[in-house]
């Protein structure tokens, strides 16, 4: 009798969690797409995305899964976390999908807000783009970035050494946030911390001035507000040289870090989340986020436009750990709060 | 001044329904509206979280808000801001005033509405505009002036404290240009005419009668000035963060937006900026009480005398012009020349090659502008009807029903004018977020924050009226079997529409161009246009800002003018 119980409960374990669990894997997006339809039609989407690129990804989405509506929430990383985090204090999840750079998807997910998902689709992307909460969306490059009426031809860089050229003294713009720079120059490119230092050290000699947020970075960048940006997104230059912005980019080398797509524990549509979480992880997704604009982190998938560089100093994800020490370096060396 | 007599005697059958039900709610919808939500951020500045949703009470919060190594830092910036913007404001706004009130500088009364008309400009664009012609380096001012005078370096910092004054002030002025005119137009002549008679020169004459008659105005018109730059958020957001410049409301700002978030030490320095802003509306009510031992407005009909400035009268026009072409014309006409272009350019014949209307076919298949657009006029109009429905309702127990108690009902009414947008963004989300109603993030937060924020608004509008109608009329409606909803529909309601109308405009118009209780509140499917303005600013699409904006001033002049065509001729009151 105690062993036919026991049968019973491992038969109803099986019907009860076996067959789910294994769906994840076997749905098509299409059967996602009719489990998502059931929740209302609407994808409440955490991202950074800028506008520009948005506008070409989230209506390509909402065409391929019609019914599907996208409610994109977008502010900076920081303030999306934030957000986020303050809603779960209310008690409230409202958020469906964060994709954001991974320093902040791991941020909320210390904070007990993400879901751990494994999705078929990113079973072809290598260790270092997926994790067990995550899998990369795209990747951004840091690069430098110039004003061709401001720099001479034969003055434009070539690496990141000409910067200490006495020339661009006053002459520099950066992002205060972005001690991605140092910590990739220590690990990577100097692969000493006293020398990537020195390095950051001679640079904030040049008299940095700081602006929030890559976008107006190279905004500002083309109005001339300074000659050379040193932490600008390669992927904010094509578009901008297309329409005719007195810009010009470095690709010789620069820092890559990846952003990164999770789905919220407790989301309000949780299968409309699963939905979009695994077409941007997708081929197809990929596709399409490279067609607006962004560096895909699919290994079959290539950018659109020239935006890899050459050398690249890559943020891997034990890096993350060592952030709040190169933080703090970071902002004495330029004497940020 | 007008000042009803409330007759002690007469026909409470007016009164005698509503009096147990209306004034109960009305206090209730107050407390809920205006008194809650404090609560909330004065429980939640002592709160400190130690586990997800467990909480312990702390005086820490206080400690990390005012004994940090930033506290100085912020006092000072916010003091001199604040102060500063105070003085520059008053001193433009009173000299636009008796230039234009009082003097006989020529065409002076075409500079009236002109002097008005940055009102319609909403502070996010003012900050944007302001960046467009002073930023060093780009700056179209800045670029005019260093090529007119070989310069080396830019004259002006618009990313800096004075440059955030600047900004703030030229915003602010109409404000400060209405008080005043409002007090020239109100002076009693005698006092300077006795002095001219006595032999003392126009300038003395000024100096000594008018300035002192002044006085007591001056100091309520500056003090509110201070509260409000105090209580603002445009120019510290869209120049002084960028400049590394905080003061109270971006640190709060800041405290709640970025990780790790800290609900507590920006709930303490909430608290902190409430107070003194309370300390600030608590001073400027008893200095207008004051002000009555100065009164100069009697029943004696009078015109206030001109000046005579002589040739100096000229200087009155060219400044006026100044005025007119650098603070009013040129903020919006470098929003619409950038909103025509690719990127921001620097003027030149080049950048005539670029113009485009790229930006407005742009906008027109962008859905979140839409979206923006049509949030912004459905919590407008809202915003504007409910809280005159509710405040002409409220000014009627509290003037008109003799009601015991019906002080509560006022002094509620006036909360709402000492809480800054940003401290009501956070208590909102803090009271909301967790409250079983589900309306946070939808556009029903925004509307209860605009709401509660505008009822002094409405009140002043509202009890400007009520006050002017006499009882005899309701009681005579009343004696004729008229139900009390009857007379307030019928006979009350009416009488009051100009007051209404005003107030209505007014609301809409603050409203339409909210942006510090938005800031926080507004998120994806709820956000305004202001919002949108924010968000596209920091995403560097500067130039579509631009052709936003100019959508936006558009929607607004249509907004106002349909509503005055409705409703017939009515001024704006302030």
């Amino acid at each position: 009798m105690r062993k036919f119980s026991l049968v019973l409960l491992a038969a109803w374990f099986f019907l009860a969690f076996g067959p789910v669990s294994g769906a994840v894997s076997a749905q098509s997006l299409d059967d996602v797409h009719k489990s998502a339809l059931k929740e209302g039609g609407t994808l409440n989407f955490y991202g950074t995305l800028a506008q520009v690129n948005a506008e070409r990804i989230l209506p390509v989405f909402e065409k391929r899964f019609p019914g599907i509506k996208v409610n994109h929430v977008d502010a900076t990383s920081d303030k999306l976390v934030a957000r986020a985090v303050t809603e779960a204090r209310g008690g409230k999840t409202l958020g469906d999908v964060l994709q954001i750079p991974l320093e902040n998807v791991s941020q909320a997910y210390d904070q007990g807000l993400l879901l751990d998902t494994n999705l078929p689709e990113s079973a072809g992307y290598p260790t270092g783009l997926k994790g067990s909460f995550w899998t990369s969306s795209d990747l951004q490059y840091f690069i430098a970035a110039w004003n061709t009426n401001l720099v001479k031809k034969e003055e434009e860089p070539k690496s990141y050494d000409d910067f200490l050229h006495p020339r661009w003294k006053g002459r520099l713009i950066a992002e205060p946030r972005d001690l991605e720079m140092l910590l990739a120059f220590a690990k990577y490119r100097f692969k000493s911390d006293e020398k990537a230092i020195d390095y950051w050290k001679k640079i904030a000699a040049q008299n940095v001035e700081f602006h929030k947020g890559h976008s107006q970075l190279a905004e500002l960048l083309v109005a001339g507000q300074a000659a050379a940006c040193l932490t600008c997104y390669s992927h904010h230059y094509p578009s901008r040289i297309k329409k005719g912005a007195p810009v010009n980019y470095m690709l010789s080398e620069g820092v890559a870090s990846i952003n990164a797509t999770a789905i919220f524990k407790n989301a309000p549509h949780p299968n409309t989340a699963l939905l979009f979480a695994r077409w941007v992880a997708s081929e197809e997704g990929q596709k399409v986020m490279a067609q607006g604009g962004r560096n895909p982190a699919h290994p079959k998938v290539q950018p659109v436009e020239k935006t890899r560089t050459d050398k690249t100093y890559f943020i891997t994800v034990s890096d993350l750990k060592e952030f709040p020490k190169y933080d703090k370096i970071w902002k004495e060396i330029f004497r940020l709060r | 001044m007008a000042t009803a007599t409330i007759p002690r005697t007469g026909r409470m059958g007016v009164t005698l329904d509503p009096a147990l039900l209306i004034p109960v709610v009305g206090a209730g919808v107050l407390i809920y509206l205006a008194v809650l939500p404090l609560l909330m951020l004065f429980i939640g500045s002592f709160q400190a979280e130690v586990a997800p949703r467990e909480f312990v009470y702390t005086l820490k919060n206080y400690q990390a808000a005012y004994a940090s190594q930033y506290t100085y830092s912020t006092f000072v910036n916010s003091l001199i801001f604040a102060t500063g913007s105070a003085g520059l404001t008053f001193f433009l706004g009173t000299l636009l005033a008796w230039l234009t009130e009082r003097t006989n500088v020529p065409l002076r009364g075409i500079f009236v509405p002109i002097a008005v008309v940055p009102l319609i400009l909403p502070g996010v664009l003012e900050s944007i505009a302001w960046i467009f012609l002073l930023s060093p380096k780009f700056g179209y001012l800045n670029v005019a002036l260093m090529t007119l005078f070989g310069l080396d370096s830019p004259p002006f910092n618009v990313f800096s404290l004075p440059g955030m004054i600047w900004v703030h002030s030229v915003g602010q002025v109409p404000l400060a240009f209405l008080l005043m005119v409002a007090a020239f137009k109100s002076m009693d002549p005698s006092l300077e005419e006795s002095a001219m008679m006595s032999g003392a020169a126009t300038w003395q004459t000024f100096r000594r009668i008018t300035l002192r008659l002044l006085m007591p105005t001056a100091a309520s018109v500056l003090l509110i000035l201070f509260v409000r730059t105090l209580e603002s958020f445009e120019t510290p957001a869209l120049i002084g963060i960028p400049a590394r410049i905080y003061v109270y409301t971006s640190e709060i700002y800041l405290a709640f937006n970025e990780y790790p978030p800290d609900y507590g030490r920006g709930g303490a320095l909430a608290v902190g900026l409430l107070l003194l802003s309370a300390v600030g509306v608590w001073m400027y009510t008893r200095a207008t009480k004051e002000g009555k031992k100065f009164q100069t407005v009697t029943g004696k009909a009078f015109r206030p005398r001109q000046f005579d400035l002589g040739p100096w009268r000229w200087a009155g026009f060219a400044f006026l012009m100044t005025y007119f072409v650098f603070v009013v014309l040129l903020p919006f006409l470098v929003l619409f020349w950038a909103s025509f272009l690719p990127f921001f350019a620097t003027p030149g014949w080049d950048a005539l090659d670029k113009l485009s209307l790229d930006n407005y076919r742009y906008l027109y298949g962008f859905r979140p502008f839409w979206d923006a657009l049509q949030n912004s006029i459905v919590l407008a109009t809202l915003t504007a009807t409910v809280a005159m429905v509710l405040t002409s309702l409220v000014a009627w127990i509290v003037y008109k029903s003799r009601l015991p108690g019906s002080w509560i009902l006022d002094f509620l009414a006036f909360v709402p004018i000492t809480i800054p947008g940003i401290v009501m963004g956070m208590a909102l989300i803090l009271l909301y977020v967790a409250f079983p109603i589900p309306i946070y993030g939808t556009i029903w937060v925004l509307m209860i924050a605009y709401v509660t924020r505008y009822i002094p608004y409405g009140m002043r509008a509202a009890s400007g009226s009520i006050l002017q109608i006499h009882s005899e009329l309701e009681e005579a409606a009343s004696a004729s079997g008229a139900s009390w909803w009857e007379t307030f529909k019928r006979v009350t309601l009416p009488l009051l529409r100009p007051g209404l109308v005003a107030g209505w405009i007014y609301i809409c118009i603050v409203s339409f161009r909210e942006f510090s209780t938005s800031v926080l509140l507004a998120t994806g499917e709820s956000r305004v246009l202001s919002i949108l303005l924010f968000t596209m600013f920091e995403q560097g699409q500067v130039t579509v800002v631009a052709a936003i904006g100019m959508c936006m001033i558009a929607t607004l002049l249509t907004i106002v003018a349909v509503f005055y065509k409705l409703t017939g001729k009515i001024g704006i009151q302030t």
